[in-house]
């Protein structure tokens, strides 16, 4: 009985303790900011964000102080996310905290990160791409710490092996239309006689959105409309419908396949891959494979070119008491040399014009390319409070277009979708 | 009195650590749902909840998804019931037997359900990879042509079925061990007097005396597989073309990715409900038979 007594006694400590474990962040000193990062201290990325930390603390001695918290993010963007959410309803917020481009229109609008335009004293040395992702109803409200983009990665010798000149490859300057794109796969496809090209159509996830949405770009077709109320007329338009055919003939034709090898790229398989900076890291490992990078194809009706985009960012939480610190900051991990650092950590895209004068000597050609390619011609996505209900049906309509013979209409396809977006808007 | 008294106390104080669990885990979080269902519950506004009364429900019925869904659910349980408890009761009248070596098959067909369902799930995918499974190695090997399981709008379902039944049967085979080991011998005895054949004890003797069993596994494997979120949710991510997506997963995602707690609790209660509707059908009628 006694024992049994005990034993309740503890579970309620337990219960009750848990209950308040969360007790907050804010400190009394008004010069001490909090930050959150979505990583671990143990990768690259958090180790230069410690290093930048360390020297924000060192260079305003006497004046600021901030303080790093590492919450890494599951891999489907729990973890972190979860964190906020909770600290969101508790009221426990950090001063500075880390989040996703396609976030801010959703934390802007609930009012829980505040602009930061007064604070920057960079603003215009940053990327287009970058200040319009962190950018709604006209205020800055969050800065990304770096960029990135998609090229397609090609195997040289398999180029080769096929006939195909590689001094006669597009340049970021002279990209192809999706016309000779579709030419040199026939090329390839005819000479290896099985998929050419992983385009990840495997990765139903926000990668679809990413990647897919600069071909609807390019045609002039969008997802929705400028001021983000209307899907309908707009993702079912004849621009979309072109841009929607392309990406499945991509696949009726056999040119890419719907359930790619894992790494075949690396592995020789296919010669073609889109990938990112982070592709250029993982082929490190595989010293075999001799490639290039090439920028996206553009629409043969306007030539334009249009890259995917978008990162993480930092941005101040609008209950922080101590904005003016917060604000320092955050301007401090935005400077040429904690971006310029970023980059090199971590093998990222630079987020503005004088960190890619900084590193673009120490990086390699095919890094450079898809450096130049951002800077020429990123997108951000679009802003949306509503952003992963939108992004989740455009998911769902690339992947049902790469189903070439159940959704062999497109118009069909996209009059449903679009109809579906809209229902989220309203 | 004094006694009956003091015994009360006693069996409050041995119930009170289950209460304030399932108080703390099940009923108050419950509760929520329900007032939440009625609300504009945004994940990122929690200081601003409004009432929106059934505009959530007319919502959901208008959502093409969740109907998805809820065809998918029942396509899922159609299916997977007959299979796994099929299973289940094959498995356990396999190791029944007195037999060398019949530790070791407890263990293998049961260590399945000790794994995570996502380790089971990766392993599957890897199995079930279209051009280097080892399933479709086996296929080509036997000249069937290879399938694209996962990735087909048809198949991918069956697919997530036969993988639940793999994992779960093994769970429900221990109990109908249980089931098979409490049947007295002398029935059997008596059987083998009156001359039965095998298939005539199995009919006629098991059965009917597992039915107690079977009613108990038929009603907890219903009820979990109406709960299917893992299997898709880390296999297929719902797709291909919705064919996956199930009722929890889309309750997850609405609540957590879109942040739409009010109409993800809107949902939870009308599952809620039809899970309680099948299931007191199921007993209803389990429970006529018995008569």
């Amino acid at each position: 009985m006694k024992k049994l007594s005990v034993f309740i006694a503890m579970m309620c400590a337990v219960l009750v303790l848990t209950a308040c474990g969360s007790g907050g962040n804010s400190s009394a000193n008004d010069n001490e900011v909090v930050v959150w990062f979505h990583t671990s201290l143990e990768t690259p990325e958090g180790e230069a964000m410690q290093n930048t930390i360390d020297r924000f603390n060192e260079a305003y001695e006497g004046e600021y102080v901030a303080t790093a918290e590492f919450v890494p993010r599951s891999g489907s963007g729990g973890g972190y996310e979860d964190k906020v959410n909770a600290a969101l309803t508790t009221g426990t917020l950090p001063d500075v905290l880390t989040l996703d481009g396609p976030n801010t229109a959703a934390y802007a609008e609930s009012g829980i990160i505040a602009p930061v335009d007064e604070y920057l004293t960079n603003k215009d040395d940053l990327l287009p791409s970058i200040i319009e992702q962190g950018t709604y109803d006209d205020q800055m409200y969050a800065v990304g710490f770096s960029e990135s983009g998609v090229g397609i990665f090609y195997n040289k010798q398999m180029f080769e092996e096929a006939g195909v000149d590689l001094d006669s490859l597009p340049t970021v300057d002279e990209p192809w239309d999706w016309n000779q794109f579709l030419e040199l796969n026939e090329t390839l496809h005819n000479e290896f006689d099985k998929p050419v090209i992983d385009m990840g159509f495997d990765d139903k996830s926000e990668w679809l959105m990413y990647a897919f949405t600069p071909f609807l770009w390019s045609q002039g077709g969008d997802v929705v409309s400028e001021d983000g109320t209307t899907a309908e007329g707009i993702l079912n338009d004849e621009n979309s419908v072109k841009a929607i055919t392309f990406i499945q003939d991509m696949v009726k034709n056999g040119y890419s396949t719907i359930t790619p090898v894992d790494k075949g790229f690396h592995t020789g398989e296919y010669a073609m891959k889109f990938g990112g900076s982070w592709t250029i890291a993982e082929l490190e490992e595989y010293p075999d494979i001799e490639y290039g990078v090439m920028p996206y194809p553009t629409s043969p009706d306007t030539g334009e070119l249009v890259s995917p985009s978008g990162s993480w960012q930092y941005a101040m939480s609008a209950s922080s008491e101590k904005q003016e610190a917060a604000g320092a900051l955050i301007d401090f991990m935005v400077s040429t040399e904690s971006l310029s650092e970023m980059s090199l950590a971590n093998s990222v895209l630079p987020a503005s014009y004088s960190a890619i004068d900084e590193i673009t000597d120490q990086v390699s050609d095919e890094m450079n390319v898809l450096i130049e390619q951002n800077a020429a011609s990123a997108q951000a996505r679009p802003l949306l409070p509503s952003y992963p209900q939108v992004s989740r049906i455009f998911q769902d309509t690339i992947s049902d277009a790469t189903y070439y013979e159940e959704n062999s209409d497109i118009q069909a396809l996209l009059d449903d979708k679009a109809a579906q977006i809209q229902s989220v808007l309203d | 009195m004094n006694i009956n008294k003091k015994e009360n106390i006693a069996a409050y104080i041995f119930l009170a650590p289950a209460l304030i669990l399932l108080g703390l885990f099940l009923v108050y979080p419950s509760l929520l749902a329900i007032y939440y269902s009625f609300t504009d519950y945004y994940l990122l506004t929690p200081n601003d909840i409004n009432f929106v009364w059934l505009e959530n429900f007319i919502a959901i019925f208008k959502d093409p998804i969740f109907i998805q869904s809820l065809k998918n659910i029942a396509l899922f349980v159609v299916l997977v019931i007959p299979i796994q408890v099929g299973a289940a009761l094959g498995l356990a009248l396999l190791i029944n037997k007195q037999r060398k070596g019949n530790i070791f098959f407890k263990v293998a067909y049961f260590s399945p359900v000790v794994l995570s369902l996502v380790v089971i799930s990766v392993l599957w995918l890897y199995l079930l990879n279209p051009s280097e499974g080892l399933i479709n190695n086996i296929l080509v090997n036997v000249g069937i042509d290879p399938q694209p399981f996962l990735s087909s709008p048809t198949q991918a379902m069956v697919t997530i079925v036969f993988v639940s039944a793999w994992q779960g049967a093994g769970y429900q085979m221990l109990i109908f061990l249980a089931g098979l080991q409490n049947i007295p011998g002398e029935v059997y005895e008596a059987g083998k007097i009156d001359g039965v054949n095998k298939w005539q004890k199995f009919y006629y003797i098991t059965l009917p005396l597992l039915k107690p069993t079977s009613i108990l596994i038929m009603i907890t494997t219903l009820i979990s597989a109406f709960k299917l979120i893992i299997q898709p949710m880390v296999m297929t991510q719902g797709g291909p073309m919705n064919a996956t997506m199930t009722p929890v997963y889309y309750i997850y995602q609405s609540g957590f990715s879109d942040r739409m707690i009010g109409y993800a609790s809107a949902m939870t209660v009308i599952f809620g409900i039809i899970i309680g509707i099948v299931a007191i059908i199921q007993s209803r009628v389990s429970r006529e038979d018995d008569n």
